[in-house]
């Protein structure tokens, strides 16, 4: 599988903070990538380097078998990239939109095509501002796929969507990689990047903390369970963090709901049991499970908050 | 080349669709041609000394606000980082987005032509000049509007912005009030404004030497738009996380002021600080006359000194009777055929203050140094009687003209020295053949030999206000006005 995308030491710095600090990861060809972090963690400024937004501090960019630093025109002709922070004009319709727009390349795909490919061809003629969201939305997949592109940039191009939009955009995407398209997107649902994506990878203060296919990273919790509980009262998040098998417990002074992982679900809960009578707590509501990949980013992304986490770092940067 | 020719048809389109964007391109320059043709309403030529003025608005408003504000809202909302994404370079869609601005501010413009046309504006002097002096100005304003882009990180920003360079070059920099009736200080900070040469060059090519007589205001306001589209271009934004204050290469505004600075003192330097002459109207072929003038008849020659010879028979000759006052055959018709239809005392095209009506104490001295020299004032003392009174209104007529403080209070003080120095009857005849006359004679549209500075630069508006004095005092002395 040959690579589309191959990042190797990106940094990047504003202000004297350091957003990038030394990204690596590769994506091949016809992979649906993943870039999962919270915000402010550096995906954006990882994405904006790489479809060049931004100027990088250091590091090597190549997309699509060329510099990203050197020949961002050129790249630009082989990508399209919807971004959560673009829009258009309110009273541009979206068949001129996707004509403007297939001006500014050498390959263009015909507007038509475009407009029946992401069920737009009804409202082709309505002003932008009259569209709903999640027509908004295909609106934009639509524009970045104006140039019949080779690599495909989405920035959270679910958020904000109802469940049915987000539903219609989970088929384009997947249908992105039928096609044979290589996409990197980032998003803030898990749940979702576990049902898009062939593997994704985690960035947590600047730094890769992850890298694989969910299936690998839930694997990587195999054995542990997670545990949701609510209750009347805050738990102290020590007596939490000594219960037997506990690990990676989340939880918030003031809120009554904690987070952990546990490799011995029997025992912690037999001792959870004891706590809430001594804490004289009650039980609102209790979930176990099995780890899913969102208990993975949590515990990768929450583990330590003041000085950045050290997890897994370089974990399969394939 | 598709890209710029794509962009530029979709943001005409765009801005056709924006009723926000027509109100502010063109019914706000529509509401000051409605506002000058009123307040000018008494010019026998409507709005035609004017057009420099109102063009202007519209290039002003169009390029120093539409533009930015076009600019500034689609960067905000992420339009122009859309742009980026694409392979497209930024000039292709600066240029195209400037020609679009260009065509739009040139419509507004054929709009306001249109409009003085109709209600009775004659055709300009010189078209193709103006449609060049236009493109210039657009230039100039246009450069002025990318700057304000890039100094601005919002909408309101621009709103500010824009009025901070619109209102004094509306009240200062000579767009809206003239400059001549302005104080000497504003004038020399007049010259520091694109706003005045854009008038001048526009003014010139509506009513005078056309391109020719508009050289300098060009040469100005091609530096200006040089300056500002460089600035303008370097300083480019394409994000709105770019804030101007936290942004590199802020020098790249230093030839933007330093085009305004050097182009004042270019004016400075080349004595170009007064009304610019060639901003005068060129002269018409229709008088300016009511149209109950009529035929022209010629001024009574000065006598001129008889040549010396010797005669041959050493008889003397008895000396031809004087010739007949041309005035002397006014008629009592004539007079009541006047059209006494003329501006209140209290407004502001001929006003005149009450008998018992005293000036503020700042006029005071300016008003009694004209009745202290008015008697002795050579124009309004020496020659023939005709001459002499139609001088004297243009003491009256000047300030009027200029708009000065002093404006009502003058044709009080000449109307008291009319009085005092001619019979009524003889008075009421000879102000009566003036304003049958109005066009007749030199125009004296400098006064400061009685203390009020300034020149009135239009001759034609100083002989129609001279006109309308005549007609006011005709109408004191035959009892149509009661004091």
């Amino acid at each position: 599988m040959s690579a589309k995308v191959i990042v190797r030491d990106l940094r990047k710095r504003y202000d004297g903070v350091e957003a990038v600090r030394g990204v690596s990861f590769t994506i091949g060809a016809g992979e649906i990538f993943g870039l999962l972090g919270p915000n402010g963690a550096g995906k954006t400024t990882t994405v904006e380097c790489l479809i060049g937004l931004r100027e990088p501090d250091s590091g090597d960019l190549e997309v699509c078998g060329l510099d990203a630093r050197r020949q961002p025109r050129e790249v630009k002709e082989r990508i399209g990239v919807a971004l959560q922070s673009t829009s258009l004009q309110d009273k541009i319709t979206p068949r001129e939109a996707l004509r403007l727009f297939g001006t500014f390349y050498q390959k263009r795909a015909e507007p038509l095509e475009l407009l029946e490919r992401f069920a737009l061809k009804e409202k082709a003629d309505a002003a932008v501002d009259t569209l709903s969201g999640g027509q908004r939305q295909r609106l934009a997949l639509a524009l970045a796929f104006v140039n019949r592109p080779e690599l495909v940039f989405l920035d959270e191009p679910t958020t904000g969507l109802d469940p049915k939009a987000r539903h219609e955009l989970h088929g384009a995407i997947a249908q992105m990689k039928r096609d044979g398209c290589t996409v990197l997107f980032t998003t803030h649902y898990l749940d979702e990047a576990e049902e898009l994506c062939d593997r994704v990878a985690i960035i947590d203060h600047g730094r890769i903390v992850a890298t694989g296919t969910p299936r690998e990273l839930i694997a990587q919790s195999a054995g542990l369970q997670s545990v949701v509980l609510s209750t009347s009262r805050p738990l102290p998040r020590g007596k939490l963090a000594a219960l037997p098998g506990v690990r990676d417990v989340v939880s918030d002074v003031d809120e009554p709901t904690a987070r952990f992982s546990t490799s011995n679900a029997m025992e912690t809960l037999a001792a959870l049991t004891r706590l809430l009578t001594e804490s004289r707590a009650e039980l609102l509501d209790l979930h176990v499970h099995k780890a899913t990949l969102e208990d993975v980013f949590l515990g990768l992304t929450k583990r330590d908050e003041g000085g950045g986490s050290q997890g897994r770092q370089g974990e399969g940067n394939s | 080349m598709n890209a710029l020719f794509a962009h530029l048809g979709v943001s005409l389109r765009l801005h056709f669709r924006n009723k926000m964007a027509l109100l502010y391109g063109y019914l706000f320059p529509l509401i000051f041609l409605v506002a000058f043709w009123v307040l000018y309403r008494h010019e026998k030529i409507p709005l035609l000394r004017h057009m420099g003025e109102l063009l202007t608005v519209a290039v002003l408003g169009g390029a120093c606000f539409g533009l930015p504000t076009t600019l500034v809202s689609e960067r905000e909302r992420g339009v122009w980082r859309r742009y980026r994404l694409t392979p497209v370079p930024t000039w292709v869609v600066v240029t195209s987005t400037v020609i679009a601005r260009y065509l739009i501010i040139f419509s507004a413009g054929l709009l306001q032509l249109g409009a003085a046309l109709a209600i009775g504006m004659t055709l300009p002097a010189h078209p193709f000049d103006l449609w060049l002096a236009f493109t210039f100005v657009s230039f100039a304003f246009i450069g002025l509007g990318l700057v304000i882009a890039t100094l601005a990180d919002n909408v309101p920003a621009v709103q500010a912005l824009g009025q901070c360079i619109f209102l004094p070059m509306l009240i200062i920099g000579g767009v809206a009030v003239q400059l001549a009736s302005l104080p000497l200080w504003a004038q020399h900070v007049s010259a520091f404004f694109p706003g005045r040469y854009a008038v001048e060059a526009l003014q010139a090519c509506v009513s005078g030497r056309g391109f020719m007589g508009a050289r300098f205001s060009l040469l100005a306001l091609g530096l200006v738009g040089v300056a500002g589209c460089l600035a303008g271009a370097k300083l480019f934004r394409w994000d709105a996380q770019q804030r101007f204050a936290t942004r590199s290469g802020k020098l790249w505004l230093l030839p933007a002021l330093a085009a305004w600075g050097a182009v004042g003192l270019l004016a400075e330097w080349r004595g170009r600080i007064a009304v610019a002459v060639d901003a005068e109207p060129a002269p018409h072929k229709s008088p300016v006359a009511p149209s109950t003038i009529p035929p022209k008849a010629a001024e009574p020659p000065v006598p001129a000194p008889a040549p010396v010879a010797m005669p041959v028979i050493p008889v003397p000759k008895p000396l031809p009777p004087p010739p007949e006052p041309l005035w002397s055959k006014i008629t009592d018709k004539d007079i009541a055929g006047l059209d006494y239809n003329v501006p209140p005392d209290q407004g502001i095209v001929s006003p005149m203050a009450g008998p018992d009506e005293e000036p503020e104490d700042f006029m005071k001295e300016q008003v009694d140094g004209v009745r202290s020299k008015i008697a002795t004032w050579p124009p309004g003392a020496d020659g023939d009687d005709l001459r002499c009174i139609r001088n004297l209104l243009y003491v009256a007529a000047v300030p009027d003209a200029i708009q000065m403080p002093v404006e009502r209070y003058l044709p009080r003080v000449v109307y008291q020295h009319l009085l005092d120095t001619y019979p009524k009857d003889k008075l009421t005849k000879v102000l009566t053949y003036i304003a049958l006359h109005p066009e007749e004679g030199m125009v004296i549209d400098d006064i400061s030999d009685l203390g009020i500075e300034g020149a009135a630069g239009d001759q034609l508006v100083v002989r129609e206000r001279a006109y309308l004095y005549a007609i006011k005092f005709i109408a004191r002395l035959t009892g149509r006005v009661n004091e």
